[in-house]
């Protein structure tokens, strides 16, 4: 569990915000390939439970935010492909804004001694 | 909103073929190799990097049931597992699921049927566009709405209150060239009309402001009805011609056929411009006449606009229109108040109908009647419900005892009840769809045949729906709270039987059984006093015989006969008729009584000052020699018209007693005279019986009778009235064949008056069928709900009464123990149904002729005929208590 050490948790509620901002960079990715990026862009810090990508892809498909195609991966296997909605376009960006409130705000608190 | 997105992707996904869980399997797969092949890659061995692979990527399993449920899966599936559970149930209980499924079916259908009616005739907007901007122009709030053809014209020039006027009247044309009738049922509209309504033309095209200005061509647009009958729905139809009272129309349009014109109770054949009146009635066309009254005039107004603007705009304008339009023959003070008219609007969204206006409280009091009925069917399933739950609560308990909650077990039994009422339902459309059709044609006349549209639209599938649903919610859910407050363990502990003693449930079925009675009391009450109408209806002397007597009505209008020859024409028919082998007696007639039409004036009798005009209105007919003997309405004093009442004779009038005695006093009316509005003066020369005029049920009303052969100007159409000793209809061809021998040409229509008289009591007749049926059903459900009660006391208390007996109790006093309970519920049900029945039957007194509500004897029979019908309903099972073999029963224990 050594590996395990040096990686957090990602804060709980922000999954959501991390799979949308990751599709908006990269366009379309399957399930693997998020949880790399998210595991790559953060230099490794942040640790995603691999599985639970699943669920919250699931209920993003439902609420419209994202939208699956089922594509063929260079390994030459049948994934499913997730791609960005304008709804999840949305999403994202008060998903970030709330986020850059909260810690702003939390940040201002710790920089008082 | 954002639940309907949600609801799409789910249904979309579903239809998708997309089968969820493999594909998310195989996701997941994919992931783990590629983490387990990426792993390998940096030097980890092939089964270590596998199990690291799995570690990192978490519980599989339960990754896989939180996406299930993130589609909410879960729900669907538990909820078909409910409704297949439920439906497993019901057919395990074929007798029971039979039982709920038919009353329910018979109440919901009963419902529907009704309520689809009166949404046909008073709800439903017109099918046309934008129906809620469309507004009548009354000459009143109240009464007579319609208006003269220069009224109509003024205001088509001149109004600002509308961006379209129309006008319309309805009319029936004959279609025959001579001989006996058949008339389509026509439109007088004007060239705006199809414009102002937004109906298009579907073959060739609509009238246009052309068809406005007198003298245009004989045109005619029909409806897809008659096109599809008349002419097959021939694309040819447009130039071909359509004959109308004799004169030909061409075809220039046929209407869609969602348009059936603007009034509810039929759709129209053919509407003809009312420009093309003169074509018609040449020599007295109604386009220029200041007091015909006959068209009624709407308007559509301009979006944005209210009623009241558009009425203010309409009254600003109303002293030049009526200026402009007063009738000329008018006495000054009669065109000083005609002077002061002005306009009323009233929206006309819903059309017209006459058996909407007439039939609105008999369509209310039916909706009531059934609504009771299915309450009390909603109370009957209820109870079987909670006999049900009683002998269920093992298996309730044991589900919620292995951890059900309360609410899951709650729900499984209301998606039972649910079930039940969707099985109800669907057969109660089907039940609906039939039944409003069967009440159409009840009340539908030969005369006046009955086309309503009763296509199943939105708002009625929403009654229906939320009918279902209420109704579920009524029957299911006291039972399911009732079958699953239970102490577990006590259940657990005991065994079956006694658990049902436990439960002490039966108060609640006791109080549906209370209701029961009381619902079916007012219902019987009600059939009761529509019953006693009709009886009392059919008991009024109308002072004419209606048995074997034949109407005809003859029409020389087109025939061309003019009007210095008619008298002659009329004479020598009715010689012929008379001639008749079969025919007793003959007369003829301005009037039939008992049919709308009537002509009424103020007179002015001998000796009489009249305090207002009400006080010496007279209605009047014209009628032949021998009238009142064919009729066979008594001539009380003087006597009948002769041959020596002409033209050159003092002018006579026969009156009948209501006149005599409400002019005259006792005095002798013979030889009085009574003046007419043109100056005449009439000696009465006879008075007769009271007779009605318009309705059986009407007030006597005081009514002159002036001879034919003083008429100078004879109008286009007479009555004969023939007693027959035959079968009245085998008359039919010989007197064809009579009135034929004098002029061929005259258009005819033959009625036999007893059913002329009896449709005219469709109504009551048909609320007393209705309530009469209801209540009988409503009574049955009451006796089943009795028995079932009863029935489910005698098993609870088996044990007792067998101990009871065991000591010695003799089996009177074991019926009387189970019948003393029932005698009790029976007693408050009769309490609060009396309460009732008086408190709502004031509500009906305009459907009633005779009786009143809450005597005191009708009351009575009518709790009486409950009482005897229900202590049958509880006797059978307390007997059946009585014949109980006490060892075995006890042995059973």
């Amino acid at each position: 569990m050594a590996e395990n050490a040096r990686r957090d948790e990602i804060p709980p509620g922000t999954l959501y915000m991390l799979i949308l901002k990751m599709l908006a960079r990269h366009g379309q990715l399957h399930g693997y390939e998020i949880a790399n990026a998210i595991q790559e862009v953060s230099d490794d810090v942040l640790q995603v439970e691999e599985g639970s990508l699943y669920p919250a892809l699931q209920r993003m498909l439902l609420k419209g935010w994202v939208t699956a195609e089922w594509g063929v991966t260079a390994g030459n296997r049948r994934a499913r492909y997730y791609r960005l909605m304008p709804a999840g376009r949305k999403q994202l960006m008060a998903e970030v804004a709330q986020y850059q409130r909260v810690n702003g705000a939390i940040h201002k608190i710790l920089q008082t001694e | 909103m954002q639940w309907i997105g949600e609801l799409w992707r789910q249904v979309r996904y579903r239809l998708s073929g997309a089968r969820f869980d493999d594909d998310l399997a195989e996701e997941m797969r994919l992931h783990v190799d590629l983490r387990a092949a990426d792993k390998q890659a940096k030097g980890l061995a092939p089964d270590a990097a596998r199990a690291a692979a799995r570690r990192q990527f978490g519980n599989a399993t339960q990754m896989q049931e939180k996406s299930h449920a993130a589609w909410g899966w879960t729900r669907l599936e538990s909820w078909r597992q409910d409704a297949r559970y439920g439906l497993r149930t019901l057919g395990a209980n074929p007798g029971f699921t039979a039982t709920a499924v038919l009353s329910l079916a018979l109440g919901i259908g009963a419902n529907t049927a009704i309520f689809s009616i009166l949404n046909a005739v008073l709800l439903r907007s017109l099918p046309v566009e934008d129906p809620q901007r469309l507004v009548q122009v009354r000459p009143g709030a109240e009464g007579d709405d319609e208006f003269t053809n220069p009224i109509w014209e003024a205001v088509r020039d001149r109004q600002q209150a509308f961006s379209g006027a129309l006008a319309y009247a309805p009319d029936r044309f004959d279609m025959a060239d001579g001989g006996e009738s058949r008339y389509a049922v026509g439109l007088w509209v004007s060239g705006d009309f199809f414009r102002v309504l937004g109906v298009p033309a579907m073959e060739g095209r609509v009238f246009t402001r052309d068809e406005d200005r007198r003298g245009t061509a004989p045109l005619a647009v029909v409806s897809y009805a008659f096109w599809k009958r008349s002419f097959d729905g021939d694309a040819d139809v447009i130039g071909k011609t359509v004959r109308l009272n004799r004169q030909s129309f061409e075809i220039v349009g046929v209407t869609p056929p969602w348009f059936r014109g603007l009034d509810r109770d039929w759709g129209f054949d053919v509407a003809i411009p009312i420009a093309c009146d003169p074509i018609l009635h040449p020599g007295h066309s109604r386009l220029d006449e200041r007091a015909d009254w006959w068209l009624r005039i709407l308007g559509r107004m301009p979006a944005g606009e209210s009623i009241e603007q558009a009425r203010d705009r309409m009254r600003a304008i109303a002293p030049e229109i009526f200026r402009v339009t007063v009738p000329q023959e008018f006495p000054a003070q009669q065109q000083k108040d005609y002077l002061l008219s002005s306009f009323f609007l009233k929206r006309a969204a819903t059309g017209f109908s006459e058996m909407g206006a007439q039939y609105r409280t008999a369509l209310y009091t039916l909706m009531a009647i059934v609504g009771v009925v299915l309450l009390i069917a909603c109370a009957n399933i209820a109870n079987l419900l909670l006999a049900r739950a009683a002998a269920r609560q093992r298996e309730f308990s044991v589900r919620m005892a292995i951890g059900a909650g309360r609410a899951r077990v709650v729900r499984q039994l209301m998606t039972e009840s649910l079930l039940l009422s969707i099985l109800g339902t669907v057969a109660g459309l089907l039940l609906a769809a039939w039944g409003s059709r069967l009440l159409i044609h009840f009340l539908s006349t030969s005369h006046h045949p009955l086309d309503i549209d009763l296509s199943l639209d939105p708002r009625v599938l929403a009654f229906t729906i939320a009918a279902a649903i209420l109704t579920a919610f009524l029957f299911g859910l006291a039972p399911a709270l009732r079958a699953t407050r239970v102490e577990l363990n006590q259940v657990m502990k005991e065994n079956a039987r006694t658990a049902l003693r436990v439960s002490g449930r039966p108060s609640l079925g006791k109080a549906l059984v209370t209701g029961q009675v009381a619902l079916s009391l007012v219902l019987l009450v009600a059939a009761g006093l529509f019953l006693g109408t009709l009886r009392n209806l059919w008991a009024v002397d109308p002072g004419f015989t209606r048995h074997n007597i034949l109407m005809v009505t003859v029409d020389v209008e087109q025939a061309g006969v003019p009007v210095a020859r008619r008298a002659g024409t009329y004479g020598e028919i009715l010689d012929r008729l008379r001639a008749l082998p079969g025919v007793a007696a003959a007369a003829s007639s301005m009037l039939t009584p008992i049919s709308p039409e009537g002509w009424a004036q103020t007179v002015k009798p001998e000796g009489v000052a009249a305090k207002s005009p009400r006080d010496t209105l007279m209605f009047f007919n014209r009628i032949s020699p021998g009238y009142f003997a064919t009729l066979r309405t008594p001539l009380l004093l003087g006597r009948d018209f002769n041959d020596r009442d002409g033209l050159n004779a003092p002018k006579a009038m026969i009156v009948n007693e209501s006149a005599a005695r409400q002019f005259f006093g006792a005095a002798n009316p013979i030889g009085k005279t009574i003046g007419m509005d043109e100056g005449d003066v009439y000696q009465i020369v006879g008075v007769v019986k009271d007779t009605k005029y318009n309705r059986i049920n009407e007030e006597d009303r005081r009514i002159g009778y002036l001879a034919a052969g003083q008429d100078a100007e004879p109008g286009p159409h007479i009555r004969y009235t023939l007693r027959s000793d035959v079968p009245v209809e085998t008359l039919i061809p010989a007197a064809r064949g009579a009135i034929a021998g004098v002029n061929r040409g005259v258009s005819l229509e033959f009625r036999n008056f007893e059913s002329q008289v009896s449709e005219s009591l469709l109504l009551p007749r048909t609320v007393a069928l209705l309530s009469s049926v209801f209540g009988s059903l409503a009574l049955l459900l009451a006796m089943v709900g009795l028995y079932g009660i009863t029935s489910y006391a005698v098993t609870r208390r088996k044990g007792e009464i067998a101990i009871r007996m065991a000591l010695g109790a003799p089996r009177g006093s074991v019926v009387r123990l189970m019948l003393r309970d029932v005698a009790v519920l029976l007693a408050l049900g009769m309490a609060a149904g009396l309460a009732a029945s008086l408190a709502t039957g004031r509500l009906v007194t305009s459907l009633l002729f005779g009786v009143r509500p809450g005597a005191p004897l009708q009351l009575a029979g009518a709790a009486l005929i409950l009482a005897a019908a229900t202590a049958v309903a509880a006797y059978v099972p307390a007997r059946r208590a009585a014949r109980l073999d006490p060892m075995a029963a006890l042995r059973e224990e």
